[in-house]
């Protein structure tokens, strides 16, 4: 157990190295020094009290995201639609903060998140009813959803919800007892960031203490297994797609409530995707996606400051994820054939 | 003069010795068997010979010199030809195409016509009889077997390994299978037969060696020694035939199935017109080959397979309604045949694996709140219980795809029988466990049929069911052949039923 954890740390530092040695590399070649780079880059994060705080408001969304993809994940429910989701979570949350003006501020903020939610659960559901009726994966038909849900956005904000005192693709300011309250000031650090870590600590709970996170767990591993004991497969499928869409859908209502005020094309900046690559690096457990949200979006930060001062492109973070992902599946390609071969000897 | 010798081959996987100093030697036209419990390294020997494993150290002589096959086409070159337990075939394609896939002599355009002369020659001579352009899926596993036997004859090989070929075949088809060996053994072909049936080594072999936790016992010449030698060499100690069966006090009906049919579409039907019933304090063996529904069976019984026709009758309460939990709460347990498939969660621990059932009941959680020191002593009470044996360190945590099968198995059965338990439908239940882990589970059904409760063993292997069985069904084609009080039983019968010959015409042999 001991040497496997040192393997774990050796195989983390590997993966630094890597990932320094290919970032290095990339600022060296366009023209830049290297130590000024990361100089600027630890500067952009902790440089000031305002910075620092804004890598939270760029992990919220993040953190909501990746954690409905670690709950599709780990029930064995591919969903690649976080980004469709998101962006079902927006419109709803725009509409109900938009067109009930008499509700009072906190009860719209709720109701308007509460509606992004089930929206963007129900619109999950729709992968998962096909996956149950007509088997077909639910990787293609999550993918297929994200472009319908991102252009009926675009649709919407140039017609219905298109804010009529101006030509823009944009919908109307939501009026400021609906939005999403900041907490500290001079900083935009807002109150979904507190409901997307009290989420994740909800998720943690389910998943961990609960029969419900039980049988998540035991039908991802096995869903013959799980059906053969009498644990409803069909069931916790439905769950995790509703919930794990819900959660990528509130990030977009978030989204629409704290920072933007309206709804807009792009609004997701691709967290959608992001996520399944946080959910995949955090192995689909809901405290590791906190942290892994909150360094990815810390590295972000860095990188737009490198990006400013050096134009150093800041798309090198991209492209070191992208590293970093392949790198941890490789491992685990790896170790499965180990395992492979153990198995072998077994016969 | 031997034509192959193994010497002192050691090979150890992660610092066990899987085979430790063996030698093994092969002679034309003689059949020598290869005996030994699971795991006690005769697979490993021969996969070592043909190229799948490397040797750590020893050295194979072949045709006296000394060779080293990097890989299975090397050895099939050099004149060897190997059965796997499992076939290798493409189940879409002809016989043909599959006999001669990979030929080295192949050109660019295939010469059907005479590959298929040469086959139809091929097992005219042995009597594999076969049509070369029937499609492989179509096959029954005993013609599958053919095939691939032909398939090595094709490649003019002059070693035949062949590992348990006979246990897929009814006896019937063993008894052909070995008439086969015998007229290839007169052709001069060397064979090697890797088996634990000792009726079988009797039967057919010349020599065999004994190999036992990786390690040869003896080589022993069969003309010379007799059943109870080989088994006393094998494991060590006497094989256990006999176990307490308390005189029938079978009581009334716990179990009825009443024309119970299973159709899918296209296809034939895997279930047709099933009645049966299993009573209290009663063991009723299901025979048969498997793939004849046996399988559909359980899972009906189960609640796991939906969409049938006919009724379950539980306790005289027809159950065909109610979900595999509410059956479960009502007493019926599933050891099914399929451990890593239908039982566990591999990839979870111990403690976890035993929860399966009961997760959801006070006191292992309360209104949903998982209570973990619960389980954890349910878990630690099993394990002593049910000697389950996990890893030293990490105890009740330890994953299960890390256990052995034997273990595995004991955990499935410390779920499944319950106080509350009432019918057992235990499928294969000791397939892949070695002796000691065998007998325990053979005790445990009777012990159960003992306290009253209902037991459907369903079981490939004859001498389990004869054993064990106070009544035994035999299943064929998804009907129920033929059933059978245990005083009427005989190998003889119970093989007609499994070949599909009706009972009526058991009774009157022609």
């Amino acid at each position: 157990m001991l040497t496997n954890r040192y393997q774990g740390l050796w195989n983390v530092l590997k993966i630094l190295a890597i990932t320094l040695a290919v970032s290095t590399g990339l600022i060296l070649a366009c023209g830049a020094s290297p130590f000024e780079a990361y100089a600027l880059f630890v500067r952009g994060i902790f440089g000031s009290f305002s910075s620092f705080a804004e890598i939270f408001v760029k992990a919220c969304p993040l953190i909501l995201t990746s954690l409905g993809c670690a709950i599709a994940f780990r029930t064995g429910f591919f969903n690649i639609g976080a980004e469709g989701q998101f962006y079902v979570g927006a419109m709803a949350t725009t509409i109900v903060a938009l067109y009930l003006p008499d509700v009072p501020g906190f009860i719209r903020i709720a109701l308007a998140l509460v509606a992004g939610f089930l929206c963007g659960g129900l619109w999950a559901l729709l992968a998962a009813f096909f996956k149950a009726r007509f088997n077909i994966s639910e990787i293609i038909v999550t993918i297929m959803l994200n472009y319908i849900a991102i252009n009926f956005l675009g649709y919407a904000v140039r017609t219905f919800l298109m804010d009529p005192a101006g030509n823009v693709p944009q919908s109307a300011k939501i009026a400021v007892e609906a939005q999403l309250p900041n907490l500290i000031n001079s900083t935009r650090f807002h109150a979904g960031i507190v409901i997307a870590v009290f989420c994740v600590l909800v998720v943690w709970f389910l998943i961990e203490k609960t029969t419900v996170g039980y049988e998540l767990k035991a039908v991802g591993l096995n869903q013959r297994a799980a059906a053969c004991n009498g644990i409803s497969v069909m069931k916790n499928i439905i769950l995790s797609a509703f919930l794990s869409g819900g959660l990528a859908a509130l990030a977009g209502g978030i989204e629409v409530l704290a920072i933007q005020k309206k709804l807009m094309e792009s609004i997701s900046a691709n967290c959608g995707y992001t996520a399944v690559l946080i959910a995949l690096i955090a192995g689909n457990n809901p405290l590791a996606v906190l942290a892994v949200a909150i360094l990815y979006a810390a590295m972000q930060i860095g990188a737009n400051s490198m990006q400013r001062q050096l134009g150093v492109p800041s798309a090198i973070v991209n492209i070191i994820i992208g590293a970093v992902v392949l790198l941890i599946l490789g491992k685990e390609l790896l170790s499965s054939q180990r395992k492979k071969q153990a198995d072998v000897q077994c016969n | 003069m031997p034509i192959l010798e193994m010497k002192d081959i050691c090979k150890s996987f992660s610092g066990v010795y899987a085979n430790d100093h063996i030698s093994l030697s092969a002679e034309k036209g003689k059949i020598s068997a290869l005996l030994g419990e699971n795991g006690a390294g005769k697979t490993t020997l021969v996969n070592i010979l043909f190229g799948i494993y490397t040797a750590d150290c020893g050295q194979i002589l072949w045709r006296g010199k000394p060779v080293n096959f990097s890989s299975p086409k090397d050895a099939i070159d050099a004149g060897i030809g190997m059965v796997q337990q499992h076939f290798s075939l493409v189940q879409k394609m002809t016989v043909l195409d599959n006999i001669i896939l990979n030929l080295s002599g192949n050109r660019f355009f295939l010469d059907r016509a005479a590959a298929e002369k040469r086959i139809v020659h091929l097992a005219e001579k042995y009597g594999l009889r076969i049509n070369p352009k029937a499609r492989v899926c179509d096959l029954s596993v005993g013609e599958q077997q053919r095939v691939e036997i032909l398939k090595a004859l094709f490649r003019d090989v002059e070693l035949l390994i062949l590992d348990e070929p006979t246990g897929v075949l009814t006896p019937q088809e063993t008894a052909h299978f070995f008439e086969v060996l015998r007229n290839l053994k007169n052709e001069g072909y060397a064979i090697i037969i890797i088996t634990h049936r000792m009726s079988e080594i009797m039967a057919i072999s010349d020599q065999v060696t004994i190999l036992r936790d990786g390690k040869k016992i003896i080589d022993l010449v069969t003309a010379q020694t007799n059943p109870s030698e080989l088994s006393r060499y094998m494991i060590g100690r006497e094989l256990k035939e006999n176990y307490e069966i308390a005189s029938s006090a079978a009581g009334g009906d716990l179990l009825i199935l009443d024309q119970v049919s299973l159709n899918r579409k296209g296809k034939t039907h895997p279930l047709h017109d099933i009645s049966l019933h299993v009573r209290r304090g009663e063991i009723l063996g299901v025979a048969g080959v498997e793939g004849n529904g046996q399988k559909e069976l359980a899972e009906v019984i189960t609640g796991i397979q939906k969409g049938y026709s006919g009724s379950v009758f539980l306790d005289g309460r027809c159950t065909n309604k109610e979900s595999v939990r509410k059956r479960y709460e009502n007493g019926v347990a599933y050891i099914s045949d399929d451990r890593h498939r239908d039982s566990l969660v591999t990839d979870m621990n111990l403690t976890e694996n035993l929860m399966l059932r009961e997760y959801c009941c006070e006191p292992y959680s309360r209104s949903g709140i998982i209570n973990p020191k619960a389980m954890l002593l349910n878990a630690n009470r099993m394990m002593d219980e049910y000697q389950i044996r996990a890893s030293g360190k990490s105890g009740a945590a330890t994953a299960v795809k890390l256990m052995s099968g034997g273990n595995q198995q004991k955990l499935i059965i410390a779920r499944e029988l319950t106080v509350d338990a009432k019918l057992i439908v235990a499928s294969q239940p000791t397939r892949g466990l070695d002796i000691g882990a065998t007998e325990f589970v053979r005790n445990l059904l009777v012990s159960q049929r003992n306290e009253g409760k209902g037991v459907l063993l369903i079981s490939a292997d004859l001498e389990e069911i004869m054993a064990l069985s106070d009544r035994i069904a035999v299943m064929f084609g998804g009907r129920i052949a033929g059933i059978l009080n245990r005083e009427d039983a005989t190998v003889e019968k119970i093989g007609l039923l499994m070949g599909g010959v009706t009972g009526k015409e058991v009774e009157q042999p022609c």
